[in-house]
């Protein structure tokens, strides 16, 4: 049962290059879903466009959250944010993906746009260290204040992976066989 | 001479024992009786097995349980209050006995303010919870003892102006002569006065007894037990359990002997008047207490907001108009 | 815990205006606190009974589920997402299927697709009472709650026969069920949501039809239909705010579009509103259970799935209505046989980010009222 204002994902696809043709690349079709990668410095101007364009409407916001694709073989890329907006009016789906610079994560803040984004930036830049410098309080979310590294990221490798001495060990032995 | 003041000594030691006696198997029954009604309004059976038959020793086990539980005293806390307060909220529900007649000639002292000694003292158990919220040093508990302060405020008023309408239309503050003054259609007469006091008298007791809908001070889901947050075992059952019980018995006695004619028969039969007034009573306190049990599944928790502007806007204003009619039907009737 | 953060001395109201100098107060609801139903904690700045602002914190169950599906396969993750949402374990469990699924180009044979939207929709009837359960005893009516757990009762039988579980089913797998459902699985399904559906009206006048209830419900804790999109806010509660998304109807999965249900939604956005869709609600699920057992086909639960289940590299959103709202699941598969990435966005996380939006200014028991209608789960916050 369609809306009456629901387009194909093929009509989505048009729109979406005919509004925002020159801030993005590689719009595609994936799964009835319009995925397009946007430059960090251009996210702002397509986040809002999306919202407020009468032809997308994507005024729902899904989520916002972060891939690293470091080890995920050929053409796989690095670490990216990625952001999923929905239109309840033309039943589109956009996916957008934001690459950022690995070595200094930065990406601005689509909080001003979609306020839902504040709790989800503040998890993403936990989790995987990326920052979000237009962010009114990005603090962490999940995490305790003094937690090291960035969880979600492919080099942190799963503590019960790794042998790891118990923080709490007040017996010389027991610290040296690792704490269990 | 000696004789005479040892029977003194005698009859106070007994009317001592009555009253200590009266209170906690009172509170123990209504407790019983709250899981059982309870249970039964929503179709389930409550408690089933201490005791045997139908679980009749769960209050019981309940009390012992709570009174070998430690008692923890916050660090933080004011000690002296804070090991006061339970007393502080227990002994005024105690003393409202003293003047409950249960029979014509079984009323431990017939007081000629009965009527202002109840009045006063049962409202007196607030300051106990001002104290306990206070002194425990939790925010939760210092919202419920403020909360309940201002809720006795708003809902003193109603049942004084309920209670005012009985001493008026009996012409005395004694309450035998108040039960004496009753005849048979007792709440019902004079006819419209008699009900709306009633009524008013009936949720204003349930507000004062901090019960739902007008349970804000102890409101379980925002502020915890509010001022007894802090509160464990011994303290905690006769601050919290035992004075809502306790004050339910009372009132619910207070409601029979001001309006539904204490020990008399609740109808006007010959053969009815041999069976002891004390059945009587504690029928009708029964029955209030039913009532009072009875609103609790029913409704959901007023508003703070709510709960005051229904005092003083409508409880009120209604009691002031009640005592004008009562006025007119005393001088004109 | 309400004393870990003492009083702040900052004062708010001018005395030049006369009126009473007023000290804020930091008031820490929970971890620990019976409205919170679990490990959530609000900080919240009051006034007296006046909220000024509450702030919602959360992170005290974080389990890192993210993380850890990167190092299951996807029959493990099965029993990992169905704790997610410890109430609507079965709903967890359906999008993580239907990603792989789709990934791999499965064909999932009709009777299982009928059942899965069986075992989902009881799962619904059994998540909406309990919050219908928990919101009257928020708001200090404890009848509701045992109504309720007598009707949940009969469908959770049904259930645990079925699946084995009470809570965690772990019975949908990529292609299909773990298995079929026992013998007299229908007739018990039948007669559990025929139940419901007779008792409905009851519950209904129980606390719908208070006036107490009205007036504790109504107005309060206004969700307006802007910020309801703009916080991704979806389920019984973006409904309440006149915001008519099921994706159940508008993509439906499985084979939801063979069945005739509403979509409830009223437009006030208030407790009131929330509470009155989630209890429709059950209603319409219990139809659409009774239709699917009626059309139930016979024939295998099981598509043709291969030994061992490698979704193929891909990335695909697969999204589904859970009992709270949307659940969307973003696998990004490098064709192992476990997942490369797994987004979980889960509804509860999305819904209970714009608390601090509607509990700015309410009374201290209003704040009760809305995080009792905020119907979340502390699992599917944190994961």
């Amino acid at each position: 049962m369609a809306r009456p204002g629901a387009i194909t994902p093929q009509e989505a696809l048009d729109r979406v290059g005919e509004t925002l043709g020159p801030w993005i690349e590689e719009p595609k079709l994936n799964f009835g879903a319009v995925d397009l990668v946007c430059k960090p410095e251009n996210l702002v101007r397509v986040m809002r466009t999306l919202r407020d364009s009468e032809h997308l409407g994507c005024v729902f916001f899904t989520f916002l959250s972060g891939v690293d694709r470091s080890e995920l073989g050929e053409g796989g890329g690095g670490l990216e944010v990625l952001i999923h907006v929905y239109s309840p009016e033309h039943a589109v789906h956009v996916t957008v993906h934001v690459p950022v610079d690995p070595a200094a994560p930065e990406c601005p803040s689509i909080s001003g746009i979609y306020k839902g984004a504040l709790w989800h930036e503040r998890e993403t830049h936990e989790m995987f260290g990326i920052l979000f410098p237009d962010h009114p309080h990005l603090t962490t979310l999940y995490l305790p204040e003094d937690f090291e590294g960035h969880p979600m990221l492919r080099s942190f490798k799963l503590p019960t992976r790794v042998v790891k001495a118990w923080p709490g060990a007040k017996d010389p032995e027991e610290a040296a066989a690792g704490g269990r | 001479m000696f004789d005479i003041t040892l029977a003194t000594w005698q009859i106070l030691v007994i009317k001592v024992l009555v009253i200590l006696t009266v209170v906690p198997v009172g509170a123990l029954v209504g407790g019983y009786a709250e899981h059982k009604v309870m249970a039964h309004l929503q179709h389930r059976l409550g408690p089933m097995y201490p005791g045997g038959w139908h679980g009749w020793a769960t209050t019981l086990a309940d009390g012992i349980k709570f009174l070998l539980k430690e008692d923890i005293i916050p660090a933080a806390a004011d000690r002296k209050v804070f090991s006061f307060a339970p007393a502080a909220i227990m002994v005024p529900i105690i003393m409202i006995y003293l003047v409950i007649p249960i029979d014509r000639n079984l009323v431990i002292e017939d007081l000629d303010v009965g009527l202002f000694y109840l009045l006063a003292i049962g409202s007196l158990s607030t300051i106990g919870l001002l104290m306990a919220g206070w002194s425990s040093a939790n925010k939760y508990a210092l919202i419920g003892a403020l909360r309940s302060a201002a809720q006795l405020i708003a809902y003193e008023l109603p049942i004084v102006f309920a209670a005012a309408v009985v001493a008026m239309l009996a012409g005395s503050l004694s309450l035998i002569d108040i039960v004496e003054a009753q005849n048979f259609p007792f709440a019902v007469w004079p006819p419209g006065i008699g009900l709306v006091a009633f009524l008013l008298f009936t949720v204003g007791a349930v507000a004062e007894m901090t019960r739902v809908p007008f349970d804000m001070p102890v409101a379980e889901s925002e502020i915890i037990t509010g001022p007894f947050t802090e509160y464990s075992g011994m303290r905690y059952i006769f601050s919290h359990m035992f004075a809502e019980m306790g004050h339910m018995v009372a009132f619910g006695g207070i409601a029979a002997t001001l309006f539904l004619g204490g020990y008399k028969p609740i109808v006007p039969l010959r053969i009815l008047e041999y069976i002891p007034g004390v059945f009587w009573f504690f029928g009708k306190t029964m029955f209030m207490i039913f009532l009072f049990l009875w609103i609790r599944p029913t409704f959901p928790r007023v508003r703070e907001d709510q709960l005051q502007k229904f005092a003083w806007k409508f409880l009120i204003p209604v009691g002031l108009v009640l005592i004008l009619a009562t006025g007119a039907w005393v001088l004109y009737v | 815990m309400a004393m870990t953060t003492g009083p702040k001395p900052a004062s708010r109201g001018a005395g030049a205006e006369g009126r009473l100098q007023t000290q804020e107060m930091i008031l820490n609801v929970g971890p620990q606190h019976p409205a919170t139903h679990g490990v959530f904690r609000l900080l919240a700045t009051i006034d007296g009974e006046i909220l000024i602002n509450a702030e919602p914190v959360i992170g005290y169950m974080h389990r890192g589920y993210e993380k850890l599906v990167e190092q299951r396969d996807y029959r493990q993750i099965t029993n990992l997402v169905s704790r997610m949402d410890w109430l609507s374990g079965i709903n967890n469990e359906l999008p993580l299927a239907l990603a792989v699924e789709q990934l791999m180009e499965i064909e999932v044979p009709p009777r299982a697709q009928y059942l899965r939207v069986i075992l989902c929709e009881m799962n619904r009837i059994l998540n909406h009472l309990m919050f219908f359960a928990s919101f009257g005893a928020e708001l200090g009516a404890i009848t509701p709650t045992f109504y309720a757990f007598r009707e949940r009762e009969d469908i959770q039988r049904v259930m645990e026969a079925t699946t084995g579980g009470r809570m965690h089913f772990g019975f949908f797998r990529p292609g299909g069920l773990k298995e079929d459902v026992p013998r007299g699985f229908v007739d018990e399904a039948l007669k559990g949501v025929r139940q419901v559906i007779e008792r409905l009206p009851d519950y209904e006048n129980l606390l719908v039809g208070n006036e107490i209830f009205k007036q504790r419900t109504i107005d309060v804790g206004v969700l307006d239909r802007e910020a309801a999109y703009s916080y991704g806010v979806t389920g019984p509660i973006a409904r309440g705010s006149g915001i008519d998304m099921d994706v159940r109807k508008d993509e439906p999965y499985l084979v939801y579009d063979q069945f005739e249900f509403d979509v409830c939604s009223a437009p006030n956005g208030d407790c009131f509103d929330r509470f009155w869709v989630l209890v429709r609600e059950v209603g319409e699920s219990a139809r659409i259970v009774e239709q699917a057992i009626e059309g139930l086909p016979p024939g295998p639960i099981m598509g043709k799935v291969p030994r061992v289940v490698q979704a193929p590299a891909g990335e695909v959103y697969v999204r589904t209505e859970n009992p709270l709202g949307e659940l969307g699941m973003y696998l990004v598969s490098d064709g192992d046989r476990r997942p490369y990435r797994l987004k979980i966005r889960t509804p509860s996380y999305s819904n209970v980010s714009a608390l601090s939006h509607v509990l700015a200014n309410t009374y201290v028991s209003d704040m009760i009222a809305i995080l009792g209608s905020f119907f979340f789960v502390l699992g599917d916050i944190d994961r």
